[in-house]
């Protein structure tokens, strides 16, 4: 069984997903993603759940051709937007469970 | 094949320059980016657009395109290149353009380059595709160190052809996994091509509504209903929490609404455990005898409370 990781060190970032180091330090720069240790570049650790947002980040830069601020922006957003959602979701289900009598 | 007119794809005039392409471009990839646009369709239309523009914004691949484009190759039914066709002058790129329609690698083969577009931006050395999988669980699959079988498809390069295969595989749930978090999976993406390692695979861990739990972090909540009477008088409850039954003592004068937290029998994090909120809902009961409705009778005439006074003064 396959080991299930947490972690994504910058080495196999730039490896594995085609993103270069001067992208990583810009999205780090913006504060699109946070290192979880390291104090030198070379050194950063990443949350593997960052990763997604990442390379949303550099997808958004290549394709629309905006600047890292816009990007942070937009990513900021989405992110609002998907613990909204989440939120949304939940309280409805809450009030729900309030409101309807299937849950006494 | 089809000729596909990117200008038609842009909405732009064959004569359009350099800006007014690249504004059109823009304003198209703004709308259909499959990263801010999650409709179905989306990302095919984003990528139709990125073809058109990857060909369109460049000077030499613009000429080229430009001369099958004057030349009728619209007006064929099934588009072919001319025999001894050898365009694509720019194509020192290291970007692959597997994701671009035939079309496109017909007139700048297999390798176009330049375009640093959405599908193929993290496919550099030939390293292979992450995967990004949604894995529904239930909320006992968290707490039981449970393992689940995922099934999945994932390119993969087989004597210089691409294609895709399934997938299956077992993967034990890790404690203190919290909803929509990301965890990775080493190696288990989409085949490298040649001796480049494989990508890696994503799971996406997506939490099944419970009938009984609301998650919000690691911290659960559950909606108790008790009778106006225990609410009162306060009562004892077995109460069912992940971990098997406990007894919860309902306080006196308890309130609709009001909030006990039980600590520790929320869901486990990396290291400990959250909390469970239980939340009263009084409930009156639906049918009433003549006993109790003279019950009820004695308390309301007994009672000087007022449930609206606070009501009446925020009202006034």
């Amino acid at each position: 069984m396959p080991d299930v990781i947490f972690k994504v060190s910058l080495q196999e970032l730039c490896a594995q997903e085609g993103i270069t180091e001067t992208m990583v330090i810009e999205v780090v720069e913006h504060g699109i993603a946070e290192p979880l240790a390291g104090d030198h570049c070379h050194d950063w650790v990443f949350e593997s759940n960052s990763v997604h947002w990442m390379k949303k980040a550099i997808r958004l830069y290549h394709d629309l051709e905006i600047d890292w601020v816009s990007i942070s922006m937009v990513i900021d957003l989405l992110q609002q937007k998907d613990t909204l959602l989440k939120e949304n979701a939940r309280l409805k289900n809450q009030l729900e469970r309030f409101v309807n009598s299937q849950y006494e | 094949m089809e000729f596909k007119d990117y200008y038609a794809l842009l909405g732009v005039e064959p004569d359009a320059d350099t800006k007014t392409i690249k504004t059109a471009y823009r304003k198209l990839a703004r709308k259909y980016h499959p990263d801010v646009n999650p409709d179905k369709g989306a990302e095919d239309k984003f990528k139709e657009v990125a073809e058109a523009y990857s060909v369109l914004k460049n000077t030499e691949r613009r000429a080229d395109y430009d001369e099958l484009y004057r030349n009728g190759g619209r007006s064929h039914q099934g588009f072919e290149p001319p025999p001894g066709w050898q365009g694509g002058a720019s194509s020192a790129g290291q970007q692959s353009s597997a994701d671009f329609s035939d079309f496109f690698n017909s007139i700048f083969g297999q390798r176009g380059g330049g375009f640093q577009g959405y599908s193929d931006f993290d496919q550099r050395a030939e390293r292979g595709q992450d995967i990004e999988v949604e894995l529904p669980v239930f909320l006992e699959d968290i707490i039981s160190d449970a393992s689940k079988t995922i099934e999945y498809t994932i390119p993969v390069h087989e004597n210089g052809q691409a294609k895709r295969i399934h997938k299956k595989l077992k993967v034990k749930i890790p404690k203190g996994v919290c909803d929509c978090e990301r965890v990775r999976l080493k190696g288990q993406g989409g085949t490298g091509q040649a001796s480049a390692p494989s990508g890696d695979l994503y799971l996406h861990i997506r939490i099944v509504p419970h009938p009984m739990f609301d998650i919000q972090g690691h911290d659960l909540m559950m909606t108790l209903p008790i009778a106006p009477w225990e609410a009162v008088l306060g009562t004892k409850v077995t109460l069912p929490t992940l971990s098997g039954k406990i007894n919860l003592s309902v306080p006196p004068n308890s309130q609709f609404g009001q909030k006990l937290r039980l600590k520790g029998k929320g869901l486990p994090t990396k290291t400990g455990s959250g909390d469970l909120y239980v939340i009263f809902k009084i409930v009156i009961p639906a049918t009433t005898t003549d006993a109790s409705k003279a019950l009820w009778q004695t308390l309301s005439e007994a009672s000087a409370f007022d449930p609206r006074a606070q009501w009446e003064k925020q009202n006034a």
